[in-house]
C-alpha cells in the first residue's frame, strides 16, 4: 500500500475516534445513579471500547481492510452495549431506579422542548429522582452508544490497519508493534474531546454534540502530526 | 481444530467471568474509581469513616497496569521454566502465578501509600488514620488483585495461543486490563456507589447531589470497614461485572468458530440487536415495577 494512503487512513481513523467519544454516553457521577450515562469518564470508556475493537480487528488481520473494519466496529459496539446492559441491570436491581435521560426530562437536549424518549416515546420527567440529572441508559442513549461504538471501532481498526501497513515492511513483529501504536493514537484522540465534553455527555441527544467540529479539528491536527511521525519512523527503520 | 477453538472460547469466557468478579471486588474493597469521591467527601461534612481509601489511578489504567505487569513477568519467566523440564501448561501456570503475585505486592505498596497520603490530606477535617481499617482491608484487596491479574494473564495466554491472536501476550493483557477496568468502573461500582455507601437512604432512588458525601459509616455491628464491602457487593455488583466481561469475551470468541470472518461479524451484530431488544424490555419492566416518583418522596 502507498505510504500516503496509509497515512490518510491513520488520520481518518484518528478523527473518527475523536468523534466517537461524543456519541458514547458517559458520566462519572453515574456511579451514584445521579446522572444519565455509563458510570465512568467518557474518554476512558471509549478507550476501553476501542481496545476491545482493535483486539477483535486483529483476528481479521489477514482478511483485508473491509473485514477488519467490520470486526473492529462489531467488537467496540458489543463492548458498549454489554456495558450498558450491565449498568442498567445494576441500576434496575441494585439501586432500584429505571433508566431516565436527565437532559431530555429537563428540556435541555437537542430535541428541544420534548420530554419524551425519541425512539420509544416514553415520558422521562416523572421517573427522574429529584435532585439528580437522570440515571441509567434509556433507549435513545443506548442507540447513541451503539453508533458511538461502531464509529470508534471503525476508527481504531483504521488506525491499526494504517500503522500495520507502514510497519509490516520492516518488522516481523509488526502486528504487536502496530497494536501498541494504534492503542496510543486511540488514547490521544480519546482524551482530546474531554476538553469539550468536560466530564459527561448523554451522547448524540446532548447539546454537547454541537461541539463536535472543535473535536474534529483538534483530532485532525493531532492525527496528522502522529501520522507524519509514524511515517518517518517507518521510513527510517526501513532504511536501516 | 474445532474442539481446540470451542475449548478456547469456553475457557476464555470462564476466565473473563472470574476476572470481572475479582476486579470489581478489588475496586470496591479499596473504594477506588468513581465512588471514591464520596468517601473523600465524607470527612468534609463531618463523617469520620473507616473505609480503606485507595485510588491509585483511574480504574482502567490501574487494572491495565496489574494485568500487564503480571503478564510481562509471566512471559519472561516461561522460557526459564521450560529449561527446568516443565511442560508448557505447567510453566504457563507457574509463571502466571509468580507474575500475579508480584502485581499484588506492588498493588499493596501503592495502596498503602495512597491510603496513608489521602487520609493525611484530610487532617484539616479531623479524619484519623485508623490502622485497623488499613491492615485488615489491604490483604483482601491484594488478594483480589492477585486473582484478577492471574485470570487476565491466563486469558491473554488463551487468546494468544488457543485462539490465535497476532498480538503478543503482554499487549493482549494490557488491552484486556483496560477494557475490564472500563467495564468494572461502569457496572459493578454503581452497586457500591449508589447502594452500599447510601444504605441508610430508602431503596429505589439515585443519590441527589445534595446528599453526596453523606455516606453510611455504621455497619451491622459497630463501624463499617472495607472488609464488609465485598461481602455485600459480591452478591450482585461483582457477578454483573463478571457477566458483562465474560459475555464480551465469550460472544467475540465463539462466533469466530463458525464460518468465515464475515459470518462472525454478522453474528456479533445480531447479538447486539438481541441485547438491545432485551434492554428495551428491561427499561419497560423497571418503569412498570418502580413507577414514577411520588411528590415529596
Amino acid at each position: 500500500m502507498e505510504p500516503l494512503i496509509s497515512m490518510l487512513i491513520i488520520i481518518g481513523g484518528g478523527v473518527l475516534v475523536g468523534v466517537c467519544v461524543h456519541f458514547i454516553p458517559a458520566s462519572a457521577v453515574g456511579a451514584m445513579s445521579a446522572s444519565t450515562g455509563i458510570a465512568t469518564g467518557p474518554s476512558m470508556l471509549s478507550f476501553g471500547a476501542g481496545l476491545a475493537g482493535i483486539l477483535s480487528a486483529s483476528f481479521a488481520l489477514e482478511e483485508g481492510l473491509a473485514v477488519m473494519l467490520a470486526s473492529g466496529a462489531g467488537g467496540s459496539a458489543l463492548m458498549i452495549i454489554l456495558t450498558i446492559l450491565g449498568g442498567n441491570l445494576v441500576n434496575a436491581f441494585g439501586t432500584g431506579v429505571p433508566p431516565v435521560s436527565g437532559q431530555t426530562a429537563n428540556k435541555l437536549s437537542v430535541l428541544g422542548t420534548s420530554t419524551k424518549d425519541v425512539i420509544t416515546g416514553w415520558e422521562q420527567k416523572p421517573y427522574i429522582t429529584p435532585g439528580t440529572d437522570g440515571h441509567g441508559m434509556p433507549v435513545q442513549t443506548t442507540v447513541s452508544g451503539i453508533i458511538g461504538g461502531v464509529i470508534g471501532g471503525l476508527g481504531g481498526a483504521m488506525v491499526f490497519y494504517g500503522v500495520y501497513s507502514l510497519f509490516s515492511t520492516f518488522s516481523v513483529e509488526a502486528a504487536s508493534l502496530s497494536g501498541m501504536v494504534a492503542a496510543g493514537i486511540f488514547l490521544i484522540n480519546c482524551v482530546l474531546p474531554a476538553y469539550t465534553l468536560v466530564g459527561k455527555t448523554e451522547g448524540m441527544f446532548d447539546r454537547k454534540i454541537l461541539r463536535t467540529p472543535k473535536t474534529f479539528l483538534s483530532c485532525l491536527i493531532v492525527s496528522t502530526f502522529l501520522a507524519l511521525i509514524i511515517y518517518s519512523v517507518s521510513q527510517y527503520s526501513g532504511a536501516v | 481444530m474445532l474442539p481446540t477453538l470451542i475449548l478456547g472460547s469456553a475457557l476464555a469466557g470462564l476466565l473473563a467471568f472470574l476476572a470481572g468478579i475479582f476486579e470489581n471486588e478489588d475496586s470496591d474493597a479499596g473504594s477506588a474509581s468513581n465512588p471514591n469521591s464520596q468517601v473523600q467527601l465524607a470527612p468534609q461534612i463531618g463523617h469520620l469513616h473507616r473505609y480503606y481509601n485507595k485510588a491509585i489511578a483511574g480504574e482502567p489504567p490501574q487494572n491495565a497496569l496489574w494485568a500487564t505487569l503480571a503478564a510481562t513477568v509471566a512471559y519472561l519467566l516461561i522460557g526459564q521454566l521450560s529449561i527446568l523440564g516443565l511442560n508448557s501448561i505447567q510453566s504457563v501456570l507457574i509463571a502466571a502465578i509468580i507474575g500475579s503475585l508480584l502485581a499484588a505486592l506492588i498493588q499493596g505498596l501503592y495502596g498503602f501509600l495512597a491510603h496513608v497520603s489521602r487520609v493525611a490530606s484530610m487532617k484539616n477535617f479531623k479524619q484519623i488514620l485508623y490502622w485497623d481499617s488499613l491492615v485488615s482491608a489491604l490483604p483482601l484487596s491484594m488478594t483480589f488483585v492477585f486473582f484478577s491479574a492471574l485470570c487476565l494473564t491466563l486469558l491473554a495466554f488463551v487468546i494468544h495461543s488457543l485462539m490465535g491472536s497476532p498480538f503478543s501476550v503482554p499487549l493482549i493483557a494490557m488491552f484486556l486490563g483496560f477494557t475490564l477496568g472500563a467495564i468494572g468502573s461502569s457496572t459493578g461500582d454503581v452497586h457500591y456507589g449508589a447502594e452500599r455507601l447510601y444504605q441508610h437512604y430508602k431503596f429505589g432512588s439515585g443519590i441527589a447531589i445534595s446528599k453526596q458525601g453523606d455516606i453510611d459509616v455504621k455497619g451491622e455491628y459497630g463501624y463499617r470497614n472495607s472488609v464488609d464491602t465485598p461481602y455485600f457487593t459480591m452478591r450482585f455488583g461483582g457477578p454483573v461485572t463478571g457477566l458483562t466481561f465474560g459475555l464480551l469475551i465469550f460472544i467475540d470468541a465463539v462466533f469466530r468458530i463458525y464460518g468465515g470472518p464475515w459470518t462472525s461479524v454478522i453474528l456479533v451484530f445480531a447479538s447486539i440487536i438481541i441485547i438491545f431488544i432485551f434492554l428495551v424490555y428491561l427499561e419497560k419492566y423497571t418503569r412498570d415495577k418502580y413507577g414514577p416518583f411520588e411528590e415529596g418522596s
